[in-house]
């Protein structure tokens, strides 16, 4: 097993590193968790937290995207259990699209919230597989090893919430349209 | 035609996540099936709504405040075991330095013996291997106690005289006085 470094420079620098190139991640996937900024940068400040304690214990030969995902995921749990949010529909602005008066970005962008909002519908452990399943793009057998189930229980999880998103964005762009 | 039951291999079908042993049976359904090809082809348009929100901005601002938080807090706590570690090893050191302090005055009856061996102790130090100068100090602060300490001075004999019932006979014997100060 290869460790990261832990002493001295080496620390703060393999850290800062990881960070870096995580911290977008962590932060999108624990935003579309929890539906809520401020806790959503609650959660990742608490996760790299975490990360610089094990940095020491972490194998960086397998690379601590797992790590992180894993991390994430029960973190967010903590904090909705915890707090117990009303999932409010605006709280999550989308960033301004490059070019909002666009019809076609427009209409997209529409798509997504709906898409987004209905995401917030979903029962915790759906949307956590829908999250790291289709909106990150890891493997059932990833998403698997991550959330700590069988594959046939992702599947059936990421089915199920697909088909309930389905249903929530039908009807939305129906009344729209 | 009930298809109800297709519904949730099409909608892993869509993601690609169908068991190739259950593709054909699917497939074979989409084909004769116009509700259910609707079905897949929503699922599917679902899918890359799904996958934008991976590529979607976030903003820099809430990126920033992230790190700086996390950065201030390590900082700030010394996480890391080497940085928790340095006060258990302050009061390790600082207990030590109380015993060595402390010993002499604490354990004055204990001179003699020490006197006895100081003499080995310093012809000792003369060949103190390289590898054990670390203990120098101590055998400093050993000797330093020793000149302090004045040395055990005997008392005279004490001369204790048995009588026997012949008054020619007087038995006399001398005894070693143990050294006074202790």
């Amino acid at each position: 097993m290869t460790a990261y470094p832990r002493e001295n420079s080496g620390e703060m620098a393999a850290f800062e590193r990881i960070m870096s190139q995580c911290e977008r991640r962590v932060l999108r996937v624990a935003l579309r968790l929890l539906n809520n900024p401020q806790d959503a940068q609650d959660a990742a400040q608490e996760v790299f937290l975490r990360l610089y304690k094990h940095l020491g214990s972490l194998d960086e030969t397998r690379g601590c995207e797992p790590w992180l995902y894993r991390v994430t995921v029960n973190v967010c749990h903590d904090i909705a259990r915890g707090r117990r949010h009303s999932l409010g529909l605006t709280e999550v602005p989308e960033p301004a699209a490059s070019q909002p008066d666009a019809y076609h970005d427009a209409e997209r962008a529409q798509q997504r919230e709906i898409v987004r909002r209905g995401l917030s519908r979903l029962g915790e452990k759906e949307r956590t597989a829908l999250v790291l399943r289709d909106v990150e793009g890891l493997s059932t057998r990833e998403v698997a090893g991550i959330l700590g189930s069988s594959e046939n229980t992702v599947r059936s999880q990421i089915s199920t919430a697909r088909l309930k998103l389905r249903d929530f964005t039908g009807r939305l762009l129906r009344r729209r349209s | 035609m009930n298809c109800s039951k297709f519904e949730t291999d099409i909608a892993l079908y869509a993601g690609g996540d169908l068991p190739p042993g259950r593709m054909a049976r699917v497939e074979a359904h989409l084909g004769e099936c116009a509700d259910c090809r609707a079905l897949a082809e929503d699922l599917r348009a679902e899918q890359a709504l799904l996958g934008e929100l991976r590529d979607a901005p976030l903003e820099d601002a809430m990126v920033a405040q992230v790190r700086q938080r996390v950065l201030v807090e390590v900082r700030r706590a010394g996480f890391s075991p080497r940085g928790a570690l340095a006060p258990l090893l302050a009061i390790a050191a600082a207990l030590v330095l109380a015993v060595i302090l402390a010993w002499p005055r604490h354990h004055s009856g204990a001179a003699p013996r020490v006197a006895a061996a100081s003499h080995a102790a310093q012809a000792e130090a003369g060949r103190v291997p390289a590898a054990a100068h670390g203990a120098a100090p101590l055998m400093r602060k050993l000797r330093h106690h020793l000149r302090r300490t004045p040395a055990a001075q005997p008392g005279p004999p004490l001369l204790v005289q048995f009588v026997t019932d012949d008054p020619n006979i007087v038995i006399y014997w001398l005894v070693d006085q143990k050294p006074q100060g202790d």
